[in-house]
């Protein structure tokens, strides 16, 4: 556990002075914007309240914007051992190296928890904006839950990749394909065996009265997890500079 | 008494492909030593400190660190006693010195305290506030080199460290590394392409050519091997090269119009001087001679690799 503390607070070091975050910031906005403009311009067929608003907030957001942000965060994640001669100093370092993947893993995490925080936020604040009189759904805690899961496979994947792919574009465009691939997965109800498609199932992306099985989508997401970063913590191990 | 090695390898061999870029090397450091660890550019010197920080899987062979075989389940234990700096330094140029060595004193786990001494160690505790992407080369070698010393390892594994300095830069680093074992116990492993360099810092010399170990030893020892020889000139040397065959003496003449002789005794010497006065030869000079270290290095590793 000590290793795995001292890998996280020396990733969070790493982030000093990147903006690479305010990415997190600005796209909702730019998704949370567009959303609800085309929601109040199509109030008169957009007759389901709040969950009208979702399906305009979500349906870029989800499928789009957001594995393309996760993408660019683990790039920036994994570019900087990839500059210079930073592998050597990194494989070098007395701890565990499923505490290094993990110290990674964790702070991409964090960033899309927050993330996602913000785009709820937001879809509160736009409700309100668009003077939505229901109560706020309660049924969001479950979608913001179940996003955190998806979401989190993400992270695994573009981690993955991007440890493995030295560019910073490439695997950003990886995600940007992987997200809309995840559309077209959840259209035909591959949904839960795509990776990309958890994050949008787990939100109710654009349909949110969409029913899922909470736990096939519960173990589909952990077993990603635990695939992907396996995978991932042997791609380390056989690492050779 | 026997000698401690604090690295021991057998038989250590990697292999790419078909070529075998170090071949079975059996590397002896002691401890408490400065082991220069010489050879051409491209003769295995990175590939086999790599190895030794497990960087690269050796295709055969062991190694051992402090008695301890390397392995996977040692992995921590050993490299938390290892300080290394490999190629070029290792930063984060967005972040300066002093946050760049707070990482890796949160990873390495030791006292917040050793940065302020590492940075003083190197010289460096002005700079500390400064993005090290501001840096100039000798400071990040200079930073790369305080973030090998963090914790104060046992043993620190340099490769190339001077490499791309100015000849002020190198010195500095010269200086830095020299003191390290007396100052701190530490044991170093320096590599570099520079035979100046080791002859200058380093008490052990190993010297690989092709990925081969072909010499390990003192340096002192190295330097025994440099032949010693008298040289002589004269106005004549032809005639001097007579008189000291009949001599019985194993002269060569050399195309500077010196005269080459065996090291003999201080009597002798006052002796041919003499003979060679009163055959009218006039007697410029006389010079010790010893094949350089240069010469042992490249007839060592080749001449048709650069120094």
């Amino acid at each position: 556990m000590d290793y795995l503390l001292r890998t996280v607070k020396a990733e969070q070091l790493k982030l000093r002075k990147s903006p690479v975050w305010l990415a997190f910031l600005v796209l909702p906005v730019i998704s949370a914007f567009f959303g609800t403009g085309n929601y109040l311009q199509n109030r008169q067929l957009l007759k389901s309240g709040w969950f009208s608003l979702w399906s305009q907030h979500s349906l870029f957001l989800c499928f789009i914007f957001m594995p393309a942000l996760i993408g660019t965060f683990c790039s920036y994640l994994w570019r900087l051992e990839h500059l210079r001669n930073n592998w050597n100093s990194f494989l070098t370092c007395p701890v565990p190296l499923s505490c290094l993947y993990l110290g990674k893993l964790l702070q991409a995490v964090k960033v899309m928890v927050l993330g996602n925080i913000w785009i709820f936020f937001l879809y509160f604040l736009c409700g309100k904006l668009c003077a939505l009189t229901d109560p706020f759904p309660a049924k969001t805690l479950e979608w913001f839950l179940c996003g955190l899961l998806g979401g989190s496979v993400i992270c695994c994947v573009q981690l993955a990749v991007s440890m493995v792919i030295r560019s910073f574009a490439i695997p950003i465009g990886i995600g940007l394909v992987g997200g809309i691939g995840g559309l077209l997965a959840a259209n035909k109800g591959l949904g839960l065996w795509y990776p990309y498609s958890l994050y949008s199932l787990g939100m109710r992306a654009n349909n949110p009265q969409m029913e899922i099985d909470l736990k096939a989508f519960t173990v589909s997401c952990v077993l990603y997890l635990v695939l992907l970063s396996g995978l991932s913590i042997a791609a380390l191990r056989r690492h050779e500079q | 008494m026997k000698t401690q090695f604090l690295i021991q390898t057998k038989n250590l061999t990697k292999q790419y492909g078909k070529i075998r870029c170090v071949n079975s090397i059996d590397l002896q450091v002691p401890q408490g030593s400065i082991y220069g660890f010489l050879g051409p550019n491209g003769a295995g010197k990175s590939t086999t400190l790599k190895m030794i920080l497990g960087l690269a899987k050796p295709t055969a062979g062991s190694i051992t660190l402090f008695g301890t075989p390397v392995n996977a389940q040692n992995r921590i234990r050993l490299l938390a006693e290892t300080g290394s700096l490999i190629e070029s330094p290792s930063y984060y140029g967005h972040l300066t010195g002093e946050e760049n060595l707070h990482i890796l004193q949160t990873l390495k786990g030791c006292p917040e305290k050793d940065i302020d001494q590492v940075l003083q160690i190197v010289r460096l505790d002005t700079a500390r506030k400064k993005k090290v992407n501001h840096y100039s080369l000798g400071m990040k070698q200079r930073l790369g080199l305080a973030s090998a010393l963090l914790g104060f390892p046992r043993l620190l594994i340099l490769d190339e460290p001077t490499n791309g300095l100015d000849p002020s830069g190198i010195s500095e680093m010269r200086e830095l590394i020299c003191t390290l074992p007396s100052r701190y116990g530490i044991t170093v492993v320096v590599s570099s392409h520079l035979l100046s360099e080791i002859d200058q810092m380093a008490d052990h010399v190993g010297i690989i050519r092709k990925g081969a170990l072909v010499f390990q030893d003192t340096l002192k020892s190295l330097h025994t091997h440099a032949k010693q020889q008298i040289a002589l000139r004269t106005d004549r040397p032809q005639e001097t090269l007579s008189l000291l065959h009949r001599g019985g003496l194993e002269a060569a003449p050399q195309e500077d119009g010196y005269v080459m002789l065996p090291v003999i005794e201080d009597d002798r010497i006052a002796d041919l001087c003499r003979q060679i006065c009163e055959q009218g030869i006039a007697l410029y000079r006389i010079e010790k001679r010893e094949k350089s270290l240069e010469d042992i290095f490249l007839s060592l590793t080749g001449k048709e690799t650069s120094l």
